[in-house]
């Protein structure tokens, strides 16, 4: 329930921190952190759940912020991209990333390898999960998007 | 339409998509914000055609084209193109109020460099808190934070600045990092230096990257997973560097 807490919290701070950087318009900041956190506590618990399928864990939270992203796009009639980027933020693999450069600097040529190759595997799972949800609701949006096209995407 | 409204409608949807593509928009989005506009303005025989540096737009027999050479991510400027271009579709705006407020879009500066200290030194220091960083390494990957956004505007105007702003990013989080806490021991490094770069390689997700590959522009899609990738290993370069530096001279400096 702690870790879950403090993760909950880190992911909020990150994810608005981020979206700033970017310079998202201010009415996205607050939706955009929420889909964050939502997204990182569900990664939480199905790593948690799920155990050894870390990959999984990454690409259904994925999924799910994605569609979320796509479904607050639509209803704030703004670009998709603007909540994708930074409610994404918190799967980024940046501890791996790190870990796999310490065992680089300490001559660890095997831990270096596995923590990198864990990293790129976070990296193409993220970039599937997207990739398919984008897919879909292209697809979906076609059917739609006719009488759907003054509005945002 | 005369000729000098023609040209004048042409302008504006170049600047529409310059500001798109310069912005980080997805190539598509690009495109489709050129075409609509087209349509608004009434104009025939569009065919318009972008990649990351570079678009063509062709309209009434004139052809224009652009080379994009500064592109960073604002999304605020690509929330309000997409806007503007909206309603030139709907036919709310001519093509000389559209050029006016596209300037203006232009213009407007982007946050102000405290708003971005501080948003940097939040983002690390939460994200070390979510790599399981206490209290004290919170703080110091705040005042880390601090450090790398104040020295990101030096490379704002360098060639291969951003490659080189990452490098130093990842560079000074992992001296800092380990050179306070051979002064007072605040807790995980790990954690600081993890919570510290993951700002720079929010690229690694490669979002733009996969939907413009998705949308069947390829050539964009490669780019832009080849820049990510680059980007990210300018940080990895800059924290190995930074890593090696401190274990070598530790023991002289610290």
């Amino acid at each position: 329930m702690h870790e879950l807490l403090v993760g909950a919290a880190g992911a909020f701070g990150g994810t608005i921190g981020l979206a700033c950087l970017l310079n998202a318009p201010r009415r996205t900041l607050l939706p955009s952190s929420l889909i964050g956190v939502l997204g990182y506590v569900l990664y939480l618990l199905l790593s948690l759940a799920a155990g050894q399928s870390m990959i999984f864990s990454y690409f259904l939270s994925t999924v799910v912020i994605a569609v979320i992203c796509e479904i607050a796009a639509r209803v704030m009639r703004t670009p998709t991209t603007i909540f994708l980027l930074s409610a994404l933020v918190p799967l980024v693999p940046g501890y791996s990333f790190y870990r796999a450069m310490l065992a680089l600097v300490e001559d660890q040529g095997a831990a270096a390898a596995a923590s990198g190759l864990q990293a790129v595997q976070i990296v193409g799972a993220i970039a599937v999960g997207a990739a398919v949800t984008t897919v879909v609701f292209r697809a979906l949006g076609m059917r739609w998007g006719e009488q759907h096209a003054a509005r945002g995407r | 339409m005369t000729q000098a409204e023609q040209s004048c409608a042409l302008d504006a949807l170049c600047s529409a998509a310059q500001l798109m593509l310069e912005n980080g928009a997805e190539t598509y989005r690009v495109e489709e914000t050129a075409r609509r506009m087209a349509t608004g303005f009434c104009l025939t025989g569009v065919s318009v055609a972008a990649l990351p540096t570079l678009i063509f737009v062709e309209a009434e027999g004139k052809t224009r084209i652009l080379r994009i050479s500064r592109r960073g991510t604002n999304m605020t400027r690509i929330e309000r193109t997409n806007d503007i271009s909206r309603r030139v579709e709907r036919g709310e705006m001519t093509a000389q109020e559209a050029g006016c407020a596209l300037r203006q879009i232009a213009a407007a500066p982007g946050a102000p460099q405290r708003t971005m200290l501080l948003a940097y030194a939040v983002t690390s220091a939460s994200f070390s808190l979510l790599f399981g960083g206490g209290p004290g390494a919170f703080a110091v990957a705040f005042l880390i934070g601090l450090a790398v956004q104040a020295v990101q505007p030096l490379f704002a105007r360098v060639e291969m600045g951003v490659l080189l702003g990452n490098f130093a990013g990842g560079f000074i989080t992992a001296v800092l990092a380990q050179a306070l806490a051979a002064r007072l021991p605040y807790g995980d490094v790990n954690a600081v230096i993890a919570g510290g770069i993951m700002p720079l390689l929010s690229g690694l997700l490669m979002t733009t990257a996969m939907r413009d590959t998705m949308y069947g522009d390829l050539i964009s899609g490669v780019t832009r997973a080849v820049e990510a990738l680059l980007l990210a290993v300018a940080v990895a370069l800059g924290v190995y560097v930074g890593l090696t530096a401190v274990s070598m001279m530790g023991g002289v400096l610290l």
